[in-house]
């Protein structure tokens, strides 16, 4: 779906203030991929994402992009079908919201991709029910009068009504309570039904262990590899070498594992480590 | 955008960040006024001298006073560019001619001393930005303006503003760079041909942004109200200014620069070789 | 009498439309001088009001709030409750009022017309309590969004005050940041005796407070010590979550182990071994009983 090749990338290029952001990242996203990018701030996370809807051009002999068929290295692209097929979702999106109604707000994508204000207002309506809101009561009203929740809601909606084949998300539940966040994580997992392919940069380890079966991880602009959530928490190198955090059910699993019981110190999910834990006392039991 | 340096200070240890902001801003204004009065090349390359001069003892990098004209230097081509190419002089021959561009020789002399007045008039104000704290220029203003408090003029007030102005400059770049990505993400376009479309397109991105300024200063008058700011009733500095002998010798040295450049513009005693050098 | 004193107050703001959202009722509470408290409830459940209603940048609509003796109604005190609480609040972007680290630490004991000096030694002091010392002279550009949150502590430290509010100032932070400023905190809550609330939604955060105020539609819902976290309902019931090691130990114990409830992975870890341990029949070793400390009710 989405194929990265020796993509560098180079701010101010060819004058004395020039700072690389990203070095020979190769990356495979595949349809049906839920892919987590990780990496401390300034690791590059958001200058490898902003490539995938040419927000950001492949640089001159900088490697190629290809996105769902399109070479998004060649000199001459569609934008337009690129932004059409990769919905991005930047960090905190309802501060983009300006419209004086929700509706409108949501129909400003379909807007600009030309279609008709019937399929406009039809699209608008399917992602207002979409991501939980009810149509007949948000619709007329303003965005700004929504609580913190419902607009980071209606700012979805305003993306997936562009009907993405990718949806890409720059910590897509930060700032959020405990109770919003999972809302927008299982609202991510519904979206994903109809979009496949979902891309998130994300900070929280707990949330990327339990939702990516993909995981790259960047450190100062280049990719370290791509790991399945128990091949990255489990492998002490990887972790250590790139100053990634552990999900916490794993950093109690591994110190289980360092005082000496026998217990897989990959464990990324709870209710793993609760059946782990009593599969234990049952055996020291009967032993 | 990313590097956007206007109004950021390099901390160093230089006699130029050790100055006097009160002096720094009136050798400012004075310099401000000095590049108007440059006539000959003579008097540019006099300047350009002392500039260059104030930046190596201000040990700010060259490359980082560079960095900032960047910006400036674009405008400063196409004015020089279209100034050579449209600037008639009476009773010559042009140098070369096509079609309604045209070029004398005068224009290119008075084409490339506009061009290093721009540069020159820009220099320093972006090296006064490198040197002093905003803070420190604000209380510098805060005090040359001081009397004007006499006359009821909110001084203090507007020194502050001033202040949080410089401070927010680059956070709303930011956030005017963020917000533009996300509109574009969502199919806008910016870079349309007709003025009143571009306008329009901007609508998704001034809102937000003025939402977000209402909600910035909303949150900076709680924070300040809470840090005990009660207006310039019985406000003291942390950094009082106070002028050292050095500054004096320096105003007095760019005032002798002034007088010098005056002379070779109206040459009162008629000396002949300013009258030679006097292009 | 408390230092911190609020008594049944109520607080409803307009949300345009002559539509008000009572965000706080008959809320009582009070923090005594060196206090560790966490104030959690989910978004909209009141925390913020409460928190600018404690300096008096709103006033309760009903009750009262003192401070020190002193009313926050009582608008010729305002100043004085000002400089005996400080508050940082969530956005780090939002609090700086210079562009130079050590001009912006110096605008509150500026405020306080104390002299040059005093304000110097001051600010000093204060960079060098969060570990920000280095930066002085630094701009926002140049810091991160932790180094920005201490740097708004260190401004509201230098006014020297007995109290600090912390309004979500780890909300916006990424898991790095939110250690930072969790252990500049806590440092000074054990060193320089400084009574600390904390407003979050963070609950391994709030698990390290002395004692917690949960807070659910604008009404207090519970108010106690740590052992408030072997009766999890009363968090989930508000819309939070439960730190990991509580969530675990509720799950094994539905299942017949026992680990009591450990506050922290350590705790829960040093439990975990105990537990297994003991159905062994051994006695757990003293390396172990070293982690077990502090963590456990």
């Amino acid at each position: 779906m989405i194929s990265v090749q020796k993509l560098s990338y180079v701010y101010s290029p060819k004058t004395p203030f020039m700072s690389q952001a990203l070095f020979n990242v190769d990356l495979e996203i595949e349809e049906g991929d839920f892919f987590g990018i990780i990496g401390n701030t300034g690791a590059g996370k958001s200058t490898l994402v902003s490539h995938f809807n040419a927000l950001t051009r492949v640089q001159k002999k900088s490697g190629t992009v290809i996105v769902d068929g399109i070479d998004l290295s060649s000199k001459r692209i569609n934008v337009k079908s690129v932004r059409e097929r990769v919905g991005m979702v930047f960090q905190y999106p309802e501060h983009q919201l300006f419209d004086d109604t929700v509706e409108k707000d949501v129909m400003f994508g379909p807007k600009n991709l030309g279609l008709s204000v019937d399929e406009q207002k039809k699209r608008a309506r399917e992602a207002i029910e979409l991501v939980g809101l009810n149509y007949a009561e948000v619709a007329e009203r303003s965005p700004f009068e929504l609580s913190g929740g419902q607009k980071r809601r209606v700012a979805l909606a305003g993306v997936i009504a562009m009907k993405p084949k990718i949806l890409v998300l720059d910590e897509p539940t930060a700032g959020l309570d405990p109770v919003g966040k999972r809302a927008v994580m299982d609202l991510i997992v519904k979206i994903k039904t109809m979009c496949p392919t979902v891309v998130m940069i994300s900070h929280n380890m707990d949330e990327v262990a339990s939702y990516c079966n993909k995981i790259a991880v960047m450190r100062r602009g280049a990719v370290v590899g791509v790991y399945t959530p128990r091949e990255l928490f489990g492998s002490q190198e990887v972790i250590s070498s790139c100053g990634v955090r552990l999900p916490l059910v794993t950093e109690i699993a591994s110190k289980l594992t360092d005082s000496g019981l026998d217990i897989d110190p990959s464990i990324t999910d709870e209710d793993e480590l609760v059946e782990a834990l009593l599969a234990l006392k049952e055996g020291r039991r009967r032993a | 955008m990313r590097d956007m340096t206007f109004g950021q200070y390099y901390p160093a240890k230089s006699i130029v960040h050790r100055a006097d902001p009160r002096f720094k801003l009136v050798i400012l204004l004075l310099y401000i006024v000095m590049t108007m009065f440059c006539a000959s090349f003579v008097s540019f390359g006099l300047l350009t001298l002392f500039v260059i001069i104030t930046v190596i003892i201000s040990r700010v990098p060259p490359l980082k006073v560079l960095k900032s004209l960047r910006l400036v230097l674009v405008i400063v081509l196409i004015t020089t560019v279209l100034m050579m190419l449209f600037y008639t002089e009476e009773g010559e021959a042009p140098l070369a001619e096509w079609g309604v561009f045209h070029i004398y020789l005068g224009g290119i002399y008075a084409s490339v001393k506009l061009a290093w007045r721009l540069m020159l008039l820009v220099t320093m104000p972006t090296l006064l930005t490198l040197t002093s704290t905003p803070t420190e220029l604000c209380d510098g203003l805060e005090s040359l303006m001081s009397p004007l408090k006499k006359l009821r003029f909110p001084v203090h007030e507007l020194a502050l503003i001033m202040s949080i102005a410089l401070r927010l400059i680059p956070t709303l770049v930011e956030e005017t760079d963020k917000i533009t990505s996300a509109q574009k993400a969502r199919g806008a376009e910016f870079e349309s041909r007709n003025p009143f479309k571009k306008i329009k397109a901007m609508i998704p991105v001034l809102i937000p942004l003025f939402v977000s300024s209402f909600r910035r200063a909303d949150e900076l008058a709680d924070a300040m109200d809470s840090r005990c700011y009660r207006g310039a009733k019985g406000r003291t500095r942390m950094k009082s200014l106070k002028f050292h002998f050095g500054d004096v010798i320096a105003l007095l040295l760019w005032c002798a620069i002034f007088v010098a450049i005056l002379f070779l513009k109206y040459n009162w005693f008629n000396w002949a070789f300013i009258a030679a050098v006097g292009l | 009498m408390p230092f911190l004193d609020i008594k049944s107050v109520d607080y409803a703001y307009s949300s345009g439309d002559d539509e008000y959202i009572q965000a706080l009722q008959s809320v009582s509470l009070s923090i005594e001088r060196g206090e560790f408290v966490a104030l959690v409830g989910c978004n909209g459940s009141g925390k913020s009001t409460l928190a600018r209603l404690c300096n008096g940048l709103i006033l309760p609509d009903r009750g009262f709030i003192t401070v020190d003796g002193m009313s926050t109604s009582d608008k010729k005190s305002l100043y004085e409750i000002r400089k005996r609480i400080g508050v940082v609040f969530q956005n780090p972007d939002n609090q700086m009022v210079t562009s130079i680290v050590e001009d912006d630490v110096a605008f509150g004991p500026e405020n306080l017309g104390l002299a040059p000096a005093e304000i110097r030694e001051r600010v000093d002091w204060a960079l060098n309590c969060v570990g920000m010392s280095e930066y002085a002279k630094s701009g926002p550009l140049r810091l991160s969004g932790g180094q920005k949150q201490r740097v708004a502590i260190a401004g509201v430290l230098a006014l020297k005050p007995q109290m600090m509010i912390l309004d979500e100032a780890t909300g916006m932070l990424d898991p790095d940041g939110r250690a930072e400023v969790m252990n500049v905190v806590e440092k000074l809550n054990r060193e320089e005796n400084m009574a600390v609330l904390m407003i979050t939604h963070f609950m391994e955060e709030a698990a390290r407070a002395d004692r917690i105020i949960i807070l659910d539609r604008g009404h207090i819902v519970a108010d106690g010590g740590r052992e408030l976290f072997s009766t999890p309902e009363i968090f989930t019931d508000a819309g939070l979550d439960l730190p990991i090691s509580v969530r675990l130990a509720q799950k094994l114990r539905a299942r017949g182990l026992d680990l009591g409830a450990p506050l922290d992975i350590d705790s829960f870890v040093s439990s975990a071994l105990s537990a297994l341990d003991v159905d062994r029949g051994e006695a757990v070793s003293d390396g172990e009983k070293n982690h077990n400390g502090g963590g456990e009710v």
